[in-house]
Protein backbone atom coordinates (compact mmCIF):
# COMPACT_ATOMS: atom_id res chain seq x y z
CA UNK A 1 0.00 0.00 0.00
CA UNK A 2 2.98 2.18 0.60
CA UNK A 3 5.05 0.87 -1.88
CA UNK A 4 4.67 3.78 -4.41
CA UNK A 5 3.82 6.23 -1.64
CA UNK A 6 3.62 9.75 -4.25
CA UNK A 7 4.76 12.81 -2.58
CA UNK A 8 4.85 15.20 -5.43
CA UNK A 9 1.20 14.35 -5.87
CA UNK A 10 0.39 16.17 -2.87
CA UNK A 11 3.33 18.99 -3.10
CA UNK A 12 1.70 19.65 -6.59
CA UNK A 13 -1.30 20.53 -5.36
CA UNK A 14 -0.97 22.51 -2.60
CA UNK A 15 -1.54 25.70 -3.94
CA UNK A 16 -5.02 24.28 -4.56
CA UNK A 17 -5.80 22.56 -1.35
CA UNK A 18 -4.97 25.74 0.69
CA UNK A 19 -4.85 28.52 -1.78
CA UNK A 20 -9.19 27.37 -2.24
CA UNK A 21 -9.91 24.88 0.00
CA UNK A 22 -8.32 26.07 3.35
CA UNK A 23 -9.43 29.25 2.70
CA UNK A 24 -12.82 28.36 2.40
CA UNK A 25 -12.94 26.16 5.37
CA UNK A 26 -11.44 29.12 7.67
CA UNK A 27 -14.16 31.37 5.74
CA UNK A 28 -17.01 29.62 6.93
CA UNK A 29 -15.92 28.64 10.35
CA UNK A 30 -15.09 32.45 11.12
CA UNK A 31 -18.32 33.24 9.93
CA UNK A 32 -20.09 31.31 11.26
CA UNK A 33 -18.92 31.08 14.56
CA UNK A 34 -19.14 34.77 14.76
CA UNK A 35 -22.48 34.68 13.47
CA UNK A 36 -23.09 31.71 15.95
CA UNK A 37 -21.86 33.45 19.13
CA UNK A 38 -23.89 36.69 18.59
CA UNK A 39 -27.19 34.99 17.67
CA UNK A 40 -26.50 31.89 20.50
CA UNK A 41 -25.99 34.82 23.13
CA UNK A 42 -29.71 36.25 22.16
CA UNK A 43 -30.73 32.73 22.45
CA UNK A 44 -28.98 32.65 25.72
CA UNK A 45 -30.20 36.00 27.11
CA UNK A 46 -34.00 34.65 25.92
CA UNK A 47 -33.68 31.36 27.87
CA UNK A 48 -32.40 33.32 31.05
CA UNK A 49 -35.27 36.15 30.45
CA UNK A 50 -37.80 34.64 32.42
CA UNK A 51 -40.54 36.16 29.92
CA UNK A 52 -42.65 32.22 29.68
CA UNK A 53 -43.10 32.25 25.99
CA UNK A 54 -39.70 33.55 24.86
CA UNK A 55 -37.78 31.35 27.74
CA UNK A 56 -40.16 28.61 25.77
CA UNK A 57 -39.33 29.13 22.37
CA UNK A 58 -35.86 29.78 22.46
CA UNK A 59 -35.25 26.25 24.97
CA UNK A 60 -37.34 24.56 22.02
CA UNK A 61 -34.90 26.11 19.31
CA UNK A 62 -32.04 25.04 21.29
CA UNK A 63 -33.41 21.32 22.29
CA UNK A 64 -34.39 20.53 18.36
CA UNK A 65 -31.01 21.86 16.96
CA UNK A 66 -28.83 19.79 19.61
CA UNK A 67 -31.17 16.53 18.53
CA UNK A 68 -31.03 16.78 15.02
CA UNK A 69 -27.76 15.65 13.03
CA UNK A 70 -25.65 18.54 11.27
CA UNK A 71 -25.89 16.46 7.86
CA UNK A 72 -29.55 16.31 8.04
CA UNK A 73 -29.46 20.14 8.92
CA UNK A 74 -27.56 20.53 6.00
CA UNK A 75 -29.64 19.01 3.41
CA UNK A 76 -33.16 20.16 5.15
CA UNK A 77 -31.62 24.00 4.41
CA UNK A 78 -29.92 23.34 1.34
CA UNK A 79 -33.40 21.65 -0.25
CA UNK A 80 -35.93 23.87 2.00
CA UNK A 81 -34.77 27.73 2.29
CA UNK A 82 -35.02 28.47 -1.22
CA UNK A 83 -38.92 27.68 -1.13
CA UNK A 84 -39.35 28.95 2.46
CA UNK A 85 -37.50 31.82 0.57
CA UNK A 86 -40.43 31.27 -1.82
CA UNK A 87 -43.20 31.59 0.10
CA UNK A 88 -41.40 34.82 2.37
CA UNK A 89 -41.58 36.67 -1.21
CA UNK A 90 -44.53 35.62 -2.67
CA UNK A 91 -42.37 34.65 -5.42
CA UNK A 92 -43.54 31.49 -7.68
CA UNK A 93 -40.17 30.02 -8.36
CA UNK A 94 -37.84 29.10 -5.31
CA UNK A 95 -35.33 31.48 -4.34
CA UNK A 96 -31.60 30.17 -5.63
CA UNK A 97 -29.63 31.37 -2.35
CA UNK A 98 -26.08 29.40 -3.63
CA UNK A 99 -24.67 26.26 -1.78
CA UNK A 100 -22.05 28.68 0.36
CA UNK A 101 -25.17 31.26 1.12
CA UNK A 102 -26.75 27.88 2.74
CA UNK A 103 -23.96 26.45 4.37
CA UNK A 104 -23.25 29.65 6.24
CA UNK A 105 -27.12 30.20 7.34
CA UNK A 106 -27.39 26.39 8.32
CA UNK A 107 -23.60 26.28 10.42
CA UNK A 108 -24.39 29.66 11.88
CA UNK A 109 -28.05 28.41 13.42
CA UNK A 110 -27.10 24.87 13.95
CA UNK A 111 -23.69 26.55 15.93
CA UNK A 112 -25.83 29.24 17.60
CA UNK A 113 -27.76 26.18 19.53
CA UNK A 114 -24.05 25.03 21.08
CA UNK A 115 -23.14 28.49 22.07
CA UNK A 116 -25.96 29.68 23.35
CA UNK A 117 -25.60 26.70 26.15
CA UNK A 118 -21.79 28.04 26.21
CA UNK A 119 -23.11 31.61 26.96
CA UNK A 120 -25.85 30.58 29.14
CA UNK A 121 -23.44 29.14 31.80
CA UNK A 122 -21.18 32.00 31.45
CA UNK A 123 -24.41 34.30 31.99
CA UNK A 124 -25.19 32.65 35.29
CA UNK A 125 -21.77 32.05 36.77
CA UNK A 126 -21.67 35.52 37.08
CA UNK A 127 -22.73 36.76 40.45
CA UNK A 128 -26.26 38.32 41.65
CA UNK A 129 -24.52 40.32 42.89
CA UNK A 130 -22.57 42.09 40.12
CA UNK A 131 -26.10 42.91 38.53
CA UNK A 132 -27.38 44.53 41.40
CA UNK A 133 -23.96 46.70 41.75
CA UNK A 134 -24.79 47.19 38.09
CA UNK A 135 -28.17 48.41 38.55
CA UNK A 136 -27.68 50.37 41.64
CA UNK A 137 -25.61 52.84 39.73
CA UNK A 138 -28.57 53.68 37.53
CA UNK A 139 -27.92 51.27 34.45
CA UNK A 140 -30.56 49.86 32.25
CA UNK A 141 -30.88 46.08 31.88
CA UNK A 142 -29.21 46.95 28.37
CA UNK A 143 -26.71 48.67 30.07
CA UNK A 144 -26.06 46.25 32.78
CA UNK A 145 -25.77 43.11 30.55
CA UNK A 146 -23.25 44.87 27.50
CA UNK A 147 -20.88 46.47 30.27
CA UNK A 148 -20.95 44.25 33.23
CA UNK A 149 -22.14 40.69 32.50
CA UNK A 150 -21.76 39.60 28.89
CA UNK A 151 -18.07 40.78 29.32
CA UNK A 152 -17.26 38.93 32.18
CA UNK A 153 -19.23 35.88 31.05
CA UNK A 154 -17.34 35.96 27.43
CA UNK A 155 -13.93 36.25 29.31
CA UNK A 156 -14.85 33.27 31.70
CA UNK A 157 -15.97 31.43 28.39
CA UNK A 158 -13.65 32.01 25.69
CA UNK A 159 -11.71 28.75 25.93
CA UNK A 160 -14.99 26.79 25.31
CA UNK A 161 -16.45 29.13 22.94
CA UNK A 162 -13.01 28.51 21.11
CA UNK A 163 -12.98 24.86 21.87
CA UNK A 164 -16.44 24.46 20.16
CA UNK A 165 -15.21 26.89 17.21
CA UNK A 166 -12.75 24.16 16.74
CA UNK A 167 -15.20 20.95 16.29
CA UNK A 168 -16.81 23.70 14.03
CA UNK A 169 -13.59 24.17 11.93
CA UNK A 170 -13.76 19.73 11.78
CA UNK A 171 -17.71 19.99 11.07
CA UNK A 172 -17.04 22.22 8.08
CA UNK A 173 -15.85 19.18 6.35
CA UNK A 174 -19.34 17.80 5.80
CA UNK A 175 -20.33 20.82 3.23
CA UNK A 176 -18.79 17.94 0.65
CA UNK A 177 -22.67 16.78 0.74
CA UNK A 178 -23.53 20.29 -1.09
CA UNK A 179 -20.28 19.69 -3.42
CA UNK A 180 -18.87 22.73 -2.23
CA UNK A 181 -14.96 22.63 -2.42
CA UNK A 182 -13.39 22.81 0.97
CA UNK A 183 -10.30 21.78 2.31
CA UNK A 184 -11.71 18.37 2.51
CA UNK A 185 -13.70 18.53 -0.55
CA UNK A 186 -10.47 20.00 -2.51
CA UNK A 187 -8.34 16.84 -1.04
CA UNK A 188 -10.99 14.47 -2.05
CA UNK A 189 -10.92 16.16 -5.13
CA UNK A 190 -7.88 15.89 -6.15
CA UNK A 191 -7.41 11.94 -5.00
CA UNK A 192 -10.09 10.89 -6.95
CA UNK A 193 -9.04 12.45 -10.18
CA UNK A 194 -5.21 11.07 -9.81
CA UNK A 195 -6.45 8.21 -7.93
CA UNK A 196 -3.85 8.82 -4.91
CA UNK A 197 -6.59 8.29 -2.34
CA UNK A 198 -3.79 7.17 0.50
CA UNK A 199 -1.89 10.17 -0.15
CA UNK A 200 -4.26 12.54 -0.10
CA UNK A 201 -6.47 11.55 2.91
CA UNK A 202 -3.12 11.04 5.12
CA UNK A 203 -2.28 14.12 3.91
CA UNK A 204 -5.64 15.77 4.80
CA UNK A 205 -5.79 14.09 7.96
CA UNK A 206 -2.25 15.20 9.34
CA UNK A 207 -3.30 19.03 8.10
CA UNK A 208 -6.60 18.49 10.26
CA UNK A 209 -4.65 17.43 13.06
CA UNK A 210 -2.01 19.85 13.09
CA UNK A 211 -4.63 22.75 13.04
CA UNK A 212 -6.60 21.53 15.76
CA UNK A 213 -3.84 20.39 18.00
CA UNK A 214 -2.30 23.40 17.85
CA UNK A 215 -5.12 25.47 18.28
CA UNK A 216 -6.37 23.90 21.34
CA UNK A 217 -2.90 24.08 22.54
CA UNK A 218 -3.08 27.86 21.51
CA UNK A 219 -6.85 28.15 24.25
CA UNK A 220 -4.87 26.13 26.72
CA UNK A 221 -2.75 28.58 26.97
CA UNK A 222 -4.61 31.69 26.41
CA UNK A 223 -7.00 30.80 29.16
CA UNK A 224 -4.64 31.80 31.55
CA UNK A 225 -4.13 34.76 30.48
CA UNK A 226 -7.73 36.09 29.70
CA UNK A 227 -8.72 34.41 33.81
CA UNK A 228 -10.29 37.35 35.83
CA UNK A 229 -8.62 38.01 38.94
CA UNK A 230 -10.80 37.40 41.89
CA UNK B 1 -44.86 50.83 68.20
CA UNK B 2 -42.32 51.99 70.30
CA UNK B 3 -41.28 54.92 67.84
CA UNK B 4 -39.89 58.37 68.69
CA UNK B 5 -41.30 61.27 66.91
CA UNK B 6 -38.23 62.51 64.17
CA UNK B 7 -35.63 64.66 65.50
CA UNK B 8 -34.63 67.48 63.25
CA UNK B 9 -32.48 67.00 60.31
CA UNK B 10 -29.01 67.48 61.13
CA UNK B 11 -28.30 71.22 59.67
CA UNK B 12 -25.45 70.02 56.72
CA UNK B 13 -22.44 71.61 57.34
CA UNK B 14 -21.71 74.21 54.18
CA UNK B 15 -18.89 73.14 52.10
CA UNK B 16 -16.65 74.23 48.99
CA UNK B 17 -18.18 72.20 45.61
CA UNK B 18 -15.70 69.57 45.00
CA UNK B 19 -15.78 68.26 41.50
CA UNK B 20 -14.41 71.50 40.16
CA UNK B 21 -11.82 72.29 42.75
CA UNK B 22 -8.53 72.22 40.74
CA UNK B 23 -6.57 69.32 41.38
CA UNK B 24 -3.82 70.52 43.30
CA UNK B 25 -5.71 72.57 45.72
CA UNK B 26 -5.27 70.95 49.14
CA UNK B 27 -7.87 68.22 48.38
CA UNK B 28 -7.03 66.34 51.43
CA UNK B 29 -8.67 68.80 53.64
CA UNK B 30 -11.76 69.12 51.15
CA UNK B 31 -15.22 67.46 51.86
CA UNK B 32 -16.20 64.03 50.01
CA UNK B 33 -19.20 65.66 49.32
CA UNK B 34 -20.74 67.89 47.28
CA UNK B 35 -24.01 68.67 49.11
CA UNK B 36 -27.30 68.55 47.73
CA UNK B 37 -28.42 71.71 46.25
CA UNK B 38 -32.13 72.61 47.75
CA UNK B 39 -34.20 71.43 46.26
CA UNK B 40 -37.85 72.46 46.02
CA UNK B 41 -39.43 69.24 47.96
CA UNK B 42 -39.05 70.30 51.34
CA UNK B 43 -39.74 66.94 52.88
CA UNK B 44 -37.45 63.84 53.89
CA UNK B 45 -35.01 62.28 51.47
CA UNK B 46 -36.18 58.99 52.40
CA UNK B 47 -40.10 57.94 53.58
CA UNK B 48 -40.71 54.86 54.24
CA UNK B 49 -44.44 54.43 54.80
CA UNK B 50 -46.15 50.79 56.12
CA UNK B 51 -43.79 48.59 53.70
CA UNK B 52 -44.80 44.67 53.67
CA UNK B 53 -42.71 42.60 51.63
CA UNK B 54 -43.38 38.72 51.16
CA UNK B 55 -41.39 35.82 49.74
CA UNK B 56 -44.00 33.48 48.58
CA UNK B 57 -45.94 33.00 51.88
CA UNK B 58 -43.29 33.87 53.77
CA UNK B 59 -43.63 37.49 55.42
CA UNK B 60 -40.15 39.53 55.19
CA UNK B 61 -41.64 43.11 55.81
CA UNK B 62 -43.99 43.83 58.35
CA UNK B 63 -45.82 47.28 57.98
CA UNK B 64 -42.48 49.44 57.94
CA UNK B 65 -42.34 53.07 58.63
CA UNK B 66 -40.18 55.53 59.15
CA UNK B 67 -38.27 58.51 57.61
CA UNK B 68 -34.92 60.00 57.35
CA UNK B 69 -34.37 63.48 57.27
CA UNK B 70 -32.19 65.26 54.52
CA UNK B 71 -28.51 65.05 55.67
CA UNK B 72 -29.42 62.83 58.82
CA UNK B 73 -27.35 59.69 59.24
CA UNK B 74 -29.70 56.56 60.23
CA UNK B 75 -28.23 53.22 61.47
CA UNK B 76 -30.51 50.15 60.54
CA UNK B 77 -29.54 46.90 62.95
CA UNK B 78 -31.19 43.41 64.83
CA UNK B 79 -30.01 39.99 64.53
CA UNK B 80 -29.46 38.46 61.01
CA UNK B 81 -32.34 37.82 59.34
CA UNK B 82 -34.64 40.34 60.61
CA UNK B 83 -35.24 41.85 57.23
CA UNK B 84 -32.62 44.87 57.78
CA UNK B 85 -30.66 44.28 54.68
CA UNK B 86 -34.37 43.51 52.59
CA UNK B 87 -35.74 47.48 53.61
CA UNK B 88 -32.93 48.97 52.78
CA UNK B 89 -32.85 47.32 48.96
CA UNK B 90 -36.20 48.31 48.90
CA UNK B 91 -35.60 52.09 48.80
CA UNK B 92 -33.72 51.91 45.53
CA UNK B 93 -36.36 48.95 44.45
CA UNK B 94 -33.62 46.51 44.15
CA UNK B 95 -36.00 44.57 45.99
CA UNK B 96 -39.88 44.61 45.09
CA UNK B 97 -42.21 45.31 47.62
CA UNK B 98 -45.76 44.03 47.22
CA UNK B 99 -47.81 46.38 49.93
CA UNK B 100 -46.89 50.81 51.08
CA UNK B 101 -44.83 53.14 49.42
CA UNK B 102 -41.54 54.26 49.41
CA UNK B 103 -40.64 58.03 48.45
CA UNK B 104 -36.65 59.14 47.85
CA UNK B 105 -36.25 62.75 47.54
CA UNK B 106 -39.86 63.10 45.96
CA UNK B 107 -39.77 60.20 44.11
CA UNK B 108 -42.22 57.24 44.87
CA UNK B 109 -40.30 53.97 43.89
CA UNK B 110 -43.26 51.81 43.34
CA UNK B 111 -45.11 53.80 40.24
CA UNK B 112 -45.47 52.83 37.48
CA UNK B 113 -44.47 56.36 36.07
CA UNK B 114 -41.41 56.37 37.96
CA UNK B 115 -37.87 55.27 35.67
CA UNK B 116 -36.21 53.12 38.14
CA UNK B 117 -32.75 53.04 36.37
CA UNK B 118 -33.08 57.49 36.79
CA UNK B 119 -34.05 57.13 40.36
CA UNK B 120 -31.37 54.84 40.98
CA UNK B 121 -28.36 56.74 39.54
CA UNK B 122 -28.60 59.20 42.29
CA UNK B 123 -29.23 56.77 45.06
CA UNK B 124 -25.58 55.47 46.12
CA UNK B 125 -25.34 51.99 46.79
CA UNK B 126 -22.40 49.90 48.80
CA UNK B 127 -23.00 46.15 49.01
CA UNK B 128 -21.32 43.99 51.67
CA UNK B 129 -19.11 42.21 49.30
CA UNK B 130 -17.96 45.14 47.32
CA UNK B 131 -19.09 44.45 43.96
CA UNK B 132 -16.82 46.29 41.75
CA UNK B 133 -16.36 44.86 38.08
CA UNK B 134 -13.75 42.55 38.34
CA UNK B 135 -13.02 42.78 34.56
CA UNK B 136 -12.59 46.68 34.48
CA UNK B 137 -9.38 48.35 36.28
CA UNK B 138 -10.09 50.94 39.53
CA UNK B 139 -10.09 54.03 36.99
CA UNK B 140 -12.82 52.21 34.77
CA UNK B 141 -14.76 51.21 37.70
CA UNK B 142 -15.15 54.57 38.63
CA UNK B 143 -15.87 56.15 35.47
CA UNK B 144 -17.97 53.64 33.57
CA UNK B 145 -21.59 54.70 35.06
CA UNK B 146 -20.12 58.11 34.94
CA UNK B 147 -20.03 58.15 31.16
CA UNK B 148 -22.94 55.40 30.54
CA UNK B 149 -25.53 56.34 32.53
CA UNK B 150 -25.09 60.12 33.16
CA UNK B 151 -23.79 61.19 29.98
CA UNK B 152 -20.70 62.52 30.84
CA UNK B 153 -17.71 63.32 29.12
CA UNK B 154 -14.63 60.75 29.58
CA UNK B 155 -12.47 63.51 30.68
CA UNK B 156 -15.05 65.08 33.40
CA UNK B 157 -15.70 61.84 34.35
CA UNK B 158 -11.95 60.62 35.06
CA UNK B 159 -11.00 63.33 36.81
CA UNK B 160 -14.09 62.95 39.59
CA UNK B 161 -13.13 59.41 39.73
CA UNK B 162 -9.50 59.92 40.60
CA UNK B 163 -10.62 63.31 43.15
CA UNK B 164 -12.46 61.07 44.89
CA UNK B 165 -10.04 58.04 44.27
CA UNK B 166 -7.68 60.20 46.39
CA UNK B 167 -10.13 61.30 48.92
CA UNK B 168 -10.43 57.76 50.18
CA UNK B 169 -6.61 57.47 49.93
CA UNK B 170 -6.16 55.17 47.16
CA UNK B 171 -4.13 57.05 44.46
CA UNK B 172 -1.39 54.68 43.71
CA UNK B 173 -4.15 52.20 42.44
CA UNK B 174 -5.88 53.68 39.36
CA UNK B 175 -4.50 50.92 37.35
CA UNK B 176 -5.13 48.17 39.13
CA UNK B 177 -7.78 45.46 38.73
CA UNK B 178 -10.44 44.82 41.69
CA UNK B 179 -8.68 41.86 42.59
CA UNK B 180 -5.41 43.69 43.30
CA UNK B 181 -6.70 45.01 46.07
CA UNK B 182 -7.54 44.15 49.71
CA UNK B 183 -11.02 43.98 50.78
CA UNK B 184 -11.07 47.19 52.74
CA UNK B 185 -9.54 49.10 49.88
CA UNK B 186 -11.83 47.54 47.52
CA UNK B 187 -14.71 48.64 49.43
CA UNK B 188 -13.34 52.27 49.92
CA UNK B 189 -13.12 52.30 45.75
CA UNK B 190 -17.08 50.80 45.99
CA UNK B 191 -18.05 53.53 47.93
CA UNK B 192 -15.89 56.37 45.51
CA UNK B 193 -17.72 54.78 43.01
CA UNK B 194 -21.13 55.37 44.61
CA UNK B 195 -20.23 58.85 45.33
CA UNK B 196 -18.96 59.87 42.01
CA UNK B 197 -22.78 59.65 40.92
CA UNK B 198 -23.27 62.77 43.00
CA UNK B 199 -25.96 60.83 44.68
CA UNK B 200 -28.34 62.83 46.66
CA UNK B 201 -28.60 59.75 49.76
CA UNK B 202 -25.96 56.87 50.38
CA UNK B 203 -27.40 53.24 51.37
CA UNK B 204 -24.94 50.90 52.96
CA UNK B 205 -25.72 47.44 53.23
CA UNK B 206 -23.51 45.65 55.74
CA UNK B 207 -20.52 47.38 54.33
CA UNK B 208 -18.14 46.44 56.86
CA UNK B 209 -19.38 42.52 57.92
CA UNK B 210 -17.13 40.61 54.50
CA UNK B 211 -14.27 42.44 55.93
CA UNK B 212 -10.67 41.43 57.78
CA UNK B 213 -11.25 42.96 61.04
CA UNK B 214 -7.95 45.13 60.75
CA UNK B 215 -9.87 46.47 57.28
CA UNK B 216 -13.00 47.91 59.25
CA UNK B 217 -11.39 51.03 60.38
CA UNK B 218 -10.27 52.12 57.32
CA UNK B 219 -14.13 51.86 55.81
CA UNK B 220 -15.55 53.34 58.67
CA UNK B 221 -13.30 56.48 58.59
CA UNK B 222 -14.08 56.86 55.36
CA UNK B 223 -17.90 56.74 55.96
CA UNK B 224 -17.37 58.56 59.55
CA UNK B 225 -15.63 61.61 57.11
CA UNK B 226 -19.00 61.32 55.26
CA UNK B 227 -21.09 61.55 57.77
CA UNK B 228 -19.45 64.72 58.90
CA UNK B 229 -19.69 66.35 55.67
CA UNK B 230 -23.73 65.84 55.64
CA UNK B 231 -24.38 63.19 53.58
CA UNK B 232 -27.60 61.50 54.12
CA UNK B 233 -26.55 57.85 54.88
CA UNK B 234 -29.03 55.15 55.62
CA UNK B 235 -26.55 52.06 56.98
CA UNK B 236 -27.21 48.57 57.72
CA UNK B 237 -24.56 47.44 60.46
CA UNK B 238 -23.62 45.64 63.36
CA UNK B 239 -20.56 48.37 64.03
CA UNK B 240 -22.04 50.05 67.19
CA UNK B 241 -19.13 52.31 67.69
CA UNK B 242 -20.32 53.71 64.10
CA UNK B 243 -23.41 54.45 65.52
CA UNK B 244 -22.43 56.07 68.61
CA UNK B 245 -19.78 58.41 66.54
CA UNK B 246 -22.36 59.25 63.67
CA UNK B 247 -25.64 58.27 63.92
CA UNK B 248 -28.45 60.53 64.51
CA UNK B 249 -31.20 58.14 65.09
CA UNK B 250 -30.89 54.00 65.63
CA UNK B 251 -33.23 51.81 63.50
CA UNK B 252 -33.69 48.13 65.67
CA UNK B 253 -35.61 45.42 63.31
CA UNK B 254 -36.49 42.39 64.43
CA UNK B 255 -38.48 39.12 62.67
CA UNK B 256 -39.38 41.98 59.80
CA UNK B 257 -40.64 44.63 62.32
CA UNK B 258 -38.95 47.88 63.09
CA UNK B 259 -39.12 47.34 66.86
CA UNK B 260 -37.46 50.84 67.86
CA UNK B 261 -36.98 53.92 65.90
CA UNK B 262 -34.82 56.48 68.55
CA UNK B 263 -32.37 58.68 68.27
CA UNK B 264 -28.71 57.52 68.97
CA UNK B 265 -28.61 59.04 72.96
CA UNK B 266 -32.04 57.24 73.98
CA UNK B 267 -31.28 54.59 71.94
CA UNK B 268 -28.18 53.50 73.85
CA UNK B 269 -29.30 54.90 76.80
CA UNK B 270 -32.35 53.41 77.64
CA UNK B 271 -33.89 50.97 74.52
CA UNK B 272 -37.46 50.36 75.36
CA UNK B 273 -38.52 47.04 73.71
CA UNK B 274 -37.08 44.18 75.30
CA UNK B 275 -35.79 42.41 72.06
CA UNK B 276 -33.96 45.47 71.67
CA UNK B 277 -32.06 45.42 75.26
CA UNK B 278 -31.34 41.69 74.58
CA UNK B 279 -29.70 42.87 71.33
CA UNK B 280 -27.71 45.36 72.62
CA UNK B 281 -26.43 43.44 75.67
CA UNK B 282 -25.53 40.42 73.48
CA UNK B 283 -23.46 42.40 70.92
CA UNK B 284 -21.45 45.37 72.98
CA UNK B 285 -20.60 42.44 75.90
CA UNK B 286 -17.50 41.71 74.12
Amino acid sequence: MFANFDVSVIASSLPYLFGQGMVFTLTLTALAASGGIVFGTALAMMRLSGIPGVTHAAKIYVETMRSLPLVLVIFWFYFLVPYIGAWATGSATPIQVGAFASALVTFTLFEAAYFAEIMRAGIQSIPKGQTAAASALGMSYAQTMRLVVLPQALRNMLPLLLTQTIVLFQDTSLVYVLSLTDFMGAASKVAQRDGRLVEMYLFAALVYFAVCFTASWLVRRLQTRVAIIR
Amino acid sequence: MTSTPMPAPAAATPTAPTSEAPADAGLRAGPLVTPPPATATAGPMIAIEAVSKWYGEFKVLTDCTTRVARGEVVVVCGPSGSGKSTLIKCVNALEPFQEGQITVDGTRVKDRGTNLPKLRARVGMVFQHFELFPHLSITDNLTIAQRKVLGRPGEDARKRGLDLLERVGLSAHAKKYPGQLSGGQQQRVAIARALAMNPVVMLFDEPTSALDPEMVGEVLDVMVGLARDGMTMMVVTHEMGFARKVADRVIFMDRGEIVEDATKEAFFGQPRSERAQQFLSKILAH
